[in-house]
């Protein structure tokens, strides 16, 4: 992995990339599915761990983490890409998962549920990609019940070491995910009020952290939700 | 065995308890489902979204005004 990375971005300057991309996308793409499928097959664990009741997927994508939730659980997954969520729907019918309850379209800035609808909401790589991430970190709290789990997969960036190295690297790569590869983790957390119970560093090279929060709701605006809800 | 019952779509219906939770996101109200049209409807924001292929498009930019008509069959 290492060697796809560093050894393409080494011999090329950013404008070959794109070409070179243009060539080799078919191949990228796998090597990025790779890439992200241990945050999502990791954040489904822990899930499966302690969740009760409704459980959103914010960027479930084309479902690769839906045949792994615990049975019992009730799956809404959205995303902002319908072609990708054809494949996840595609995916729930072969394997007839009926712990999945919908799989809609949606903003992740703009969530089209009622306040505290969920038990537990999943960010799934959305934080660095959404153009306003308050708005994400607004929007998960808003639906999550108070005192919920909220888990959030993302890259965040560190200074210095091996994986500032592999950091930038890899950020002229990004505009290919989307990503923001100066996408820090406390500015993002300073957008709401969730407490951090757990930090899991996941594979390939601890790139990317699973946070395992609890929705601290202000009473301010539990309140105002409970009075709009009346 | 249970091959008819596998092509079901499961979207055939709209979850009642999925409509419980999905609401407009401009008038918080809650949403009707049009089976005919498959769509979701916001009566007092008066639009409605499209479910395509089972799936829900909850964007504001697909939805159809209900003042305008619904796009026939097969266009």
């Amino acid at each position: 992995m290492k060697n796809v990375i560093g050894g393409a971005l080494s011999k090329l300057d950013k404008q070959s990339v794109v070409t070179a991309y243009r060539r080799q996308a078919p191949i990228y793409d796998i090597v990025f599915g790779v890439l992200l499928h241990p945050g999502r097959i990791g954040t489904v664990k822990l899930i499966n761990q302690t969740a009760q009741g409704r459980v959103l997927e914010v960027g479930v994508g084309t479902g690769l983490s839906l045949p792994r939730y615990r049975k019992d659980l009730r799956i809404v997954g959205i995303d902002i890409s319908d072609d990708m969520l054809r494949l996840a729907r595609q995916r729930t019918r072969e394997k007839r998962l009926g712990n999945v309850e919908a799989l809609l379209n949606m903003d992740a800035e703009q969530l089209q549920f009622d306040d505290n609808s969920f038990d537990t909401v999943a960010a799934m790589y959305v934080a660095s990609v959404v153009p306003h991430p308050d708005r994400l970190m607004r929007e998960m709290q808003r639906v999550c019940k108070p005192g919920g789990d909220i888990f959030i997969v993302n890259h965040f960036a560190e200074d210095g070491g091996l994986r500032g190295t592999i950091e930038r690297r890899m950020a002229a790569l990004s505009h290919k995910l989307g990503w923001r590869p100066d996408f820090k983790l406390a500015p993002f957390m300073a957008h709401g009020t969730l407490e951090i119970l757990a930090r899991y560093r996941e594979p390939p090279l601890g790139l990317f952290t699973i946070l395992h929060c609890r929705n601290e709701k202000p009473a301010a605006v539990a309140a105002e939700q409970e009075a709009a809800a009346d | 065995m249970g091959m008819a019952m596998a092509d079901q779509p499961a979207w055939q219906s709209v979850d009642p308890k999925l409509l419980e939770i999905l609401v407009c996101p401009v008038t918080h109200e809650t949403l009707s489902y049009d089976r005919e049209r498959q769509e979701l409807v916001a009566v007092k924001a008066r639009l409605a979204y499209p479910i395509r292929d089972g799936i829900p498009i909850m964007l504001r930019e697909e939805a159809r005004h209900l003042d305008e008509p619904a796009p026939p069959a097969g266009t």
